[in-house]
């Protein structure tokens, strides 16, 4: 499993370099912006990190503000937000969290605390993944569904099935090929009456009519 | 005794961060804060003398998360106090806390040398 990439926003180096280094520790990696609206971009922009940790006090847009923004696009890849903050009365909190956040930790950042608060934001990250993964293999799956769903020209005599290249496939042929299901053949009462029992009871009449000649 | 300028459990939790064979995390974080903080304590002062209570709390409070990360409780104090200050908008007993600040910030630096020597 490769690194997960978190982006770290926040102006004060000090700070911004402490907490990268706790993360690099924890096998993350690892990039740096400094004020909010270079975090905006970064978030905004193509194949945005997966986690995010955002200062709440920075210049230009404030934490709380590039999370506000950010989930308010559409058909945004889900980025995982933690705020760092020193405010820690709780009504700071429910802004930041109502804004959007997933999570917040106080500064200074204790390392385990930190660590384990990304280490959720990963586990997180890592369902929505496959999530989409299993989405996605559903939507192909529909897809070939509805491709037999569509109108099918079928022989009317021997019911062959004319398929996308313009040939004419058994329908066995042609199902296990757009869906995967196969057949075992077998026969229906009222065919069996019409067909099979006829055959049979001649080839019944055949074996008496042979006895009675060597009989003779 | 006096307390540490610097609390000794943060400096040890800073030089474990180092990972194998790179340099000392806790070398560049002291050299960053001797680099970053008298920009700050200077913009914090031109804030005080303009009056202008919103800078004044914006350095403090970066300020205080600088402190905090290198253990400088004495410090930390004196930049939590000026944040509050700002905060609430009234600057007219900034002044002792001004000087506390460069008072304290000379024992960091002080003390910051010896470390590094």
């Amino acid at each position: 499993m490769p690194s997960l990439r978190v982006l770290v926003a926040d102006d004060e180096r000090v700070s911004r370099t402490v907490v990268g280094a706790m993360l690099k520790k924890a096998g993350y990696e690892v990039s740096f912006v400094s004020d909010g609206d270079q975090a905006w971009r970064h978030l905004s922009g193509p194949n945005p990190p997966p986690i995010a940790l955002l200062d709440w006090e920075m210049p230009g847009l404030a934490g709380p503000d590039v999370v506000q923004r950010l989930r308010a696009q559409e058909a945004q890849a889900p980025v995982y937000i933690i705020l760092l903050t020193s405010r820690d009365s709780s009504a700071d909190i429910v802004t930041g969290l109502r804004a959007g956040a997933n999570d917040y930790v106080t500064k200074p950042a204790n390392e385990d605390e930190l660590v384990a608060r990304v280490n959720v934001g990963a586990r997180v990250v890592e369902l929505q993944i496959a999530l989409a993964e299993r989405v996605r293999s559903l939507e192909e799956a529909l897809a070939n569904v509805k491709a037999l769903q569509t109108l099918l020209p079928m022989c009317a005599y021997c019911k062959s099935i004319r398929n996308d290249q313009n040939y004419w496939e058994k329908v066995e042929t042609y199902f296990h090929e757009h869906s995967g299901v196969s057949f075992s053949h077998s026969y229906c009462p009222t065919c069996y009456e019409r067909f099979v029992k006829p055959q049979l009871d001649a080839l019944e009449d055949l074996t008496r009519a042979q006895r009675e000649q060597k009989g003779r | 005794m006096s307390p540490p300028v610097l609390d000794p459990t943060v400096l040890e939790n800073l030089r474990q961060l180092t990972p194998p064979g790179a340099p000392d995390v806790l070398k560049e974080v002291l050299e960053l804060f001797l680099e970053d903080v008298p920009g700050r304590i200077e913009r914090l002062r031109a804030a005080w003398q303009g009056g202008n209570a919103v800078a004044l709390q914006r350095a403090a409070h970066s300020l205080k998360g600088s402190a905090a990360n290198i253990g400088a409780t004495a410090l930390l104090g004196v930049c939590r106090q000026l944040d509050e200050l700002g905060r609430s908008g009234d600057l007219s007993s900034a002044a002792p806390l001004v000087t506390a600040l460069d008072g304290e910030f000379a024992r960091v630096q002080s003390e910051i040398k010896t470390l590094m020597t």
